[in-house]
């Protein structure tokens, strides 16, 4: 490839690598090698639109053959979300594609800039949050003075997103990581919470394979515990007062719900004949105090990851949440997390969320693009 | 009869506990497989392990021979098992199990144990059991 096509079809992989690896639905590291820089040039033989990636297959010539290479997007709810659809490549379309190379070496990119024969760079994804008003507006309250978490009957309607933090780590710990929880540096990795050795041991190991265990990635299986409020495709609260529960709908994993009992119930017979086998999202219960609401939620399985970053919990994890709507745009979820089973001492983080005004949270479904 | 007992207890196993993902302690769950050349107790060995934090405990053979396993113990440093049991044989006298393994496969749920066993009278094979 001359200089000149590589002018033509743009040098701006170093800017754009950051920002498309902040909005992957998975960690691309765990399938790409961003020390495997790579461009190659062809026809487009099909676009599959689906989540959690959408792929461009093109067609790349060399001196005796043509391959076939699966080039990786964004999800479609990304590149929808920033004017691109599936037509905006045909069969038949030159591009030019620049990104870095499968780890194992197969035809594939995970690209991070993708340009048109005629010069013009498609698929680009903007990942800044909306910008906050200049002067923050009360958050809504129910007639009893409590905060509303969710939308207002009538009013704007939107969800949750934008997370300050997308991986767990104690508060007051510098160690950093990329969107997805990998460690920038594995020494780091004692730092990041109180492991037991076992767990600091098992949580190096997931770190080293760049997170490619990760259930939530493999199997679908659903953001439990702290991590539904990490993730990317956002929240949304509905709170039922009749009934005294609140649900939280969650925009990624399967679209799964998890509730939130503000009824006085207990742990114990939770839910009737479900004979208190431990769930993904465990047993909640909340109740309101002084404008802020205090979760008690325990019963976790240990079929799942409880975070972005893959540290591990048992079946022993107790998280006390508290969730507060500081203004309209803004809610903060403080958290302990308390598990003897894979941790020395109980520990906190806290992170904030932004509001989406005005818009439907994503339908995201993990398995949409893997029957 | 035992033989026939463990089998049935094995096929009932597999039915009742669905291979399902455990990504909590390494050791915890239901393992199925072999202690090669145990004529005491059999060619086939059946290990419940659970974790509380502090303690792995569990049972060689729940429901026929049902060992109770004690200094039980797991080195992440190259996932080392260490595993001891005592046992009485078809005559009633006691003899002790020690199991000394590594786990393979660790990210997966249908991790192994692989390693040796031996028994307090110099009987000894290999051991090797993969969580169900």
């Amino acid at each position: 490839m001359t200089l000149r096509v590589l002018r033509a079809f743009g040098f701006v992989a170093a800017l754009v690598i950051p920002s498309a690896l902040l909005v992957a639905h998975h960690e691309p590291l765990a399938k790409f090698d961003d020390k495997k820089p790579i461009r190659i040039r062809g026809v487009v033989s099909l676009v599959d639109w689906r989540n959690p990636h959408a792929h461009i297959f093109v067609n790349v010539a060399s001196a005796d053959k043509v391959n076939n290479w699966a080039v990786e997007l964004e999800s479609p709810i990304d590149l929808e979300a920033n004017g691109w659809s599936r037509t905006t490549l045909q069969p038949g379309d030159k591009v030019a594609v620049q990104g870095i190379a499968a780890r194992d070496n197969s035809r594939q990119v995970w690209a991070t800039t993708v340009v048109t024969s005629a010069g013009r760079e498609i698929f680009t994804v903007n990942t800044a949050p909306p910008p906050l008003p200049l002067q923050p507006h009360p958050a809504p309250t129910w007639p009893d003075g409590q905060p509303r978490l969710g939308s207002v009957a009538g009013g704007v309607q939107g969800y949750w997103a934008f997370p300050s933090a997308t991986a767990l780590v104690e508060a007051g710990v510098n160690a950093p990581m990329d969107e997805w929880g990998l460690l920038r540096n594995i020494a780091d990795a004692p730092k990041v919470a109180p492991m037991q050795p076992w767990a600091l041991k098992l949580y190096k190991e997931r770190q080293e394979r760049f997170l490619k265990d990760d259930p939530m990635y493999l199997n679908c299986k659903p953001p439990g515990g702290p991590r539904q409020f990490q993730m990317s495709y956002g929240l949304q609260f509905v709170e039922d007062r009749v009934r005294q529960r609140i649900f939280v709908l969650i925009g990624s994993g399967n679209n799964n719900y998890r509730i939130i009992y503000t009824d006085g119930r207990s742990h114990q017979g939770q839910v009737g004949g479900d004979d208190d086998n431990p769930l993904f999202y465990g047993r909640a219960v909340g109740k309101w105090d002084n404008g802020t609401l205090v979760m008690d939620t325990r019963g976790f399985n240990e079929d799942f990851w409880f975070t972005n970053g893959g540290l591990p919990h048992t079946d022993q994890l107790t998280l006390i949440e508290k969730l507060s709507r500081p203004n309209f745009d803004t809610l903060k979820y403080d958290l302990t997390v308390d598990d003897p089973g894979a941790y020395t001492r109980p520990w906190s983080a806290s992170w904030t969320l932004r509001w989406v005004a005005g818009k439907e949270m994503p339908r995201h479904l993990c398995q949409e693009n893997r029957s | 009869m035992k033989r026939l007992a463990f089998a049935l207890l094995a096929v009932v196993s597999l039915f009742a506990m669905p291979a399902i993902a455990q990504e909590g302690h390494p050791l915890k769950g239901s393992w199925l497989g072999t202690w090669a050349g145990n004529k005491i107790h059999g060619n086939d060995v059946l290990l419940v392990m659970t974790w509380d934090g502090k303690n792995i405990t569990g049972t060689i053979n729940p429901g026929t021979d049902n060992l109770v396993i004690r200094n039980a113990s797991l080195n992440p440093e190259g996932w080392l098992v260490h595993l001891e049991a005592d046992a009485k044989d078809k005559a009633g006298q006691p003899l002790t199990y020690t199991i000394d393994g590594k786990i393979e496969n660790l990210p997966l749920a249908s991790r192994i144990v692989a390693g040796t066993w031996k028994d307090s009278r110099g009987n000894t094979g290999t051991f090797r059991i993969g969580r169900q």
